[in-house]
């Protein structure tokens, strides 16, 4: 993808098989999907253990992108839909999910998901999504004790990112580095909501800031908001951040450095390590697991 | 244009006659759709609803029976008295041979209306009641001889002022520390003033036997009332959402015929006690809701939610101004004398409220105790501090009842809301996960 590509906000789908995993018939296979507001997550478990996962972009029609990121998270697997047991939505679209035995809220599996990726050392979770942003408080078995949510607004979102990619004509996934590539911290921009936002930058690229100082400080803005709802629901060490977001290291960065703590590091899924994008579906299918014992003890 | 007193209006803009009729009527027929809906939706979603509930469903029609009564009471000469706040004596307004009826407003498209006086940034209760007036919208404002505008928060203060181009207000102000001995002095002036003018209103005097009467009215109707509260501390044997109807049906209906009919739903209650009949499974979260007064119609959103989400919460208990505190609290006489009863009814307004527009020595820690009380009381999980934009007063004390509900261990979920139907999604998954949070169900 080159800078000149009209559709920077445009970032990979992709789906993972994990390795060295097998299943055979006899095996319990659940999944979590979370249709999201911007991105649909699949996550295919085995036993409870992750087994593979996809990531797409929500489509118009919830029912139509939950079937397709299923269909993309067992892609090169030998699971078929119908070899899952048990199945739980989540996410915006979460009621909208047809083959889904039950729903829960993403606030409940992002939590279960974190535990999942990092370990019980989790006690506080940033979710940035496509459209909200979540501040979550859980306990060592990953359970939510409090939480917290912005009001509707992509301020802070990913979302708000997109946008900004395609106003600077910059990479999605190099946004983050970009961010970075300043010689000093500019000032946060002062408007946080996009459309204000976005006409602030225009002004100081034409006062003649580069595209790394302007991306910079609405990063900054956006990593200031963050902390301040996670300030609000109590910061409690482990700090983990989940969601799009967590791989845009400007703002993983800014938010360590607005807090002063270290955020436990954001998995590479480039090798094979899980995405925390995909929290939220790996919670719906722990969830899933559960579910289902809990249905064959009955 | 000149209003009914033909006086000026000084605040409200003109509004074109033919926009006033067009908008009235395409609210009405949008208010009672969604009165009907809610209802049914109410009747649908709980599989054995008491069948005592029905005379309320009736009642919740803001346009049917109780405001046909209204009229014909008017057109036998009997006075309409109109009140913002709980704070409004009803005692001496019944004393006085007048009908009281709360005008607070719960519709959402008048206050769309209301942004054309005032900005967005003020409540939105305040802005829906102008938005009201403005179309001549809401049948209890239309009524009104008067209007008793207590002055507690400063958007009740100015709504008085707006309401003042329409309607002969009685004002009625509220000292600002509630334990000073100077308040409780000066309060009492206060509904003695009210009594004047409730007097020249109607031209009846307010004599000790009509006020016994009175108050013999709403004692009756608080033990009923209170009847109701207590059932809801067990069992689920009624969801909030309808006890909070009856609750605020009583802002509107005839008191007497109000009390016959809730011991009658009381009594269906307790034969459902007996035969241990619940309306949802024991396991059902049990939340409690405190805040912003909700209002009914449109702004019965969050009631809605909360019982009719996934998973399902129960509304066993609230510390609303617009239902459970109502009417906690009797008028406690000693002796039946002028002053006593006066004296009485000063303290039982006063004294007895927890708003937050007041402070004392202790800093409205009356309120904190009310909630920790009906939260031990009513076996409550968790608490959902419910505020609307704009509304300073609610917004501001719920940094100290967190602190004191966190040394109990008891979740509090603080959620900002305005009257708007389009951030149900946005509010249906944070009451979705904090029902989950509460459930032992997904404990796994």
């Amino acid at each position: 993808m080159t800078a000149q590509n009209s559709d920077c906000w445009r970032w990979q789908e992709y789906h993972r098989v994990m390795p060295g995993k097998s299943y055979t018939s006899n095996d319990v296979a659940t999944a979590g999907i979370d249709v999201g507001s911007v991105g649909s997550k699949a996550a295919v478990l085995v036993n409870g253990e992750i087994y593979s996962w996809g990531i797409t972009r929500t489509g118009s029609n919830s029912p139509e992108s939950a079937t397709k990121v299923l269909d993309w998270a067992l892609k090169d697997t030998d699971i078929k839909q119908s070899d899952i047991k048990y199945i739980v939505g989540t996410g915006y679209g979460r009621v909208n999910v047809p083959m889904a035995n039950k729903a829960l809220t993403e606030i409940a599996c992002h939590a279960k998901g974190a535990n999942y990726i990092w370990g019980s050392q989790v006690h506080t979770v940033l979710d940035v999504g496509g459209q909200d942003i979540k501040a979550i408080r859980c306990d060592d078995t990953g359970r939510v004790t409090s939480f917290l949510m912005n009001d509707k607004c992509a301020a802070g979102t990913g979302r708000g990112m997109e946008v900004f990619a395609d106003l600077l004509k910059i990479p999605i996934e190099e946004i983050g580095e970009i961010s970075l590539k300043i010689d000093e911290e500019p000032p946060a921009v002062s408007c946080t909501c996009v459309a204000f936002a976005k006409t602030e930058a225009v002004g100081l690229l034409r006062k003649g800031w580069s595209k790394e100082k302007v991306i910079a400080a609405y990063t900054k803005a956006m990593a200031v908001r963050m902390s301040t709802l996670i300030n609000r629901v109590g910061l409690e060490p482990a700090l983990v951040i989940t969601g799009g977001q967590s791989k845009n290291i400007g703002i993983v960065s800014r938010v360590e450095t607005a807090l002063g703590v270290k955020c436990l590091p954001t998995p590479n899924w480039r090798e094979n390590e899980l995405d925390p994008m995909i929290a939220g579906a790996l919670g719906a299918g722990i969830f899933a697991k559960a579910l289902y014992d809990k249905s064959q003890t009955q | 244009m000149k209003n009914n007193n033909n006086i000026e209006p000084k605040i409200m803009p003109e509004t074109n006659p033919k926009e006033i009729n067009e908008l009235k009527n395409t609210f009405r027929v949008a208010s009672e759709n969604i009165i009907a809906q809610t209802i049914e939706r109410m009747k649908k979603t709980t599989p054995n609803r008491p069948k005592e509930m029905e005379y309320f469903d009736e009642i919740a029609n803001l346009f049917g029976k109780r405001t046909k009564e209204l009229d014909q009471a008017k057109a036998e000469g009997k006075k309409i008295v109109g009140y913002t706040c709980l704070f409004a004596p009803l005692e001496l307004i019944l004393a006085a041979g007048a009908i009281p009826v709360r005008i607070n407003s719960g519709w959402y498209d008048t206050s769309k209306l209301g942004d054309r006086v005032v900005p967005v940034e003020v409540c939105p209760i305040i802005r829906s009641t102008i938005g009201a007036k403005m179309i001549e919208f809401s049948p209890f404002i239309e009524q009104s001889d008067a209007i008793i505008a207590v002055l507690t928060c400063d958007g009740m203060t100015k709504l008085s002022e707006i309401l003042g181009d329409y309607k002969q207000i009685l004002a009625m102000s509220t000292p600002r520390v509630k334990d000073s001995p100077q308040s409780l002095k000066f309060w009492t002036a206060e509904i003695k003033q009210i009594k004047d003018n409730l007097e020249k209103l109607t031209g009846n005097k307010i004599t000790s036997k009509t006020l016994k009467a009175a108050i013999l009215k709403t004692q009756r109707a608080t033990r009923a009332f209170r009847r109701l509260q207590n059932l809801r501390k067990d069992n689920s044997v009624i969801f909030g959402r309808d006890a909070m109807l009856v609750n605020q049906a009583y802002m509107w209906d005839d008191i007497d015929r109000w009390t016959e009919k809730t011991d009658a739903l009381c009594d269906e209650l307790e034969r459902r006690v007996q035969s241990k009949k619940w309306v949802c499974p024991s396991d059902t979260p049990r939340v409690m809701l405190t805040g912003t007064p909700i209002f009914w119609p449109d702004n019965w959103k969050l009631p809605s939610l909360i019982e009719e989400g996934t998973p399902q919460g129960v509304l066993v208990a609230d510390e609303l101004c617009s239902s459970e505190r109502l009417l906690y609290d009797p008028v406690g006489i000693d002796e039946w004398t002028m002053d006593d009863m006066f004296n009485a009814i000063g303290e039982r307004y006063l004294m007895a409220s927890t708003c937050p527009c007041f402070t004392s020595k202790d800093g409205n820690e009356d309120r904190i105790n009310w909630v920790l009380n009906k939260v031990k009381e009513n076996h409550v999980q968790g608490v959902i501090y419910c505020v609307v934009r704009g509304c300073m007063l609610y917004a501001m004390e719920h940094t100290k009842l967190k602190r004191a509900l966190d040394k109990v261990k008891i979740p509090v979920y603080y959620l900002d809301t305005d009257y708007t139907r389009e951030d149900a999604g946005q509010l249906k998954t944070r009451i979705e996960a904090f029902l989950e949070m509460l459930n032992a169900q997904i404990d796994l």
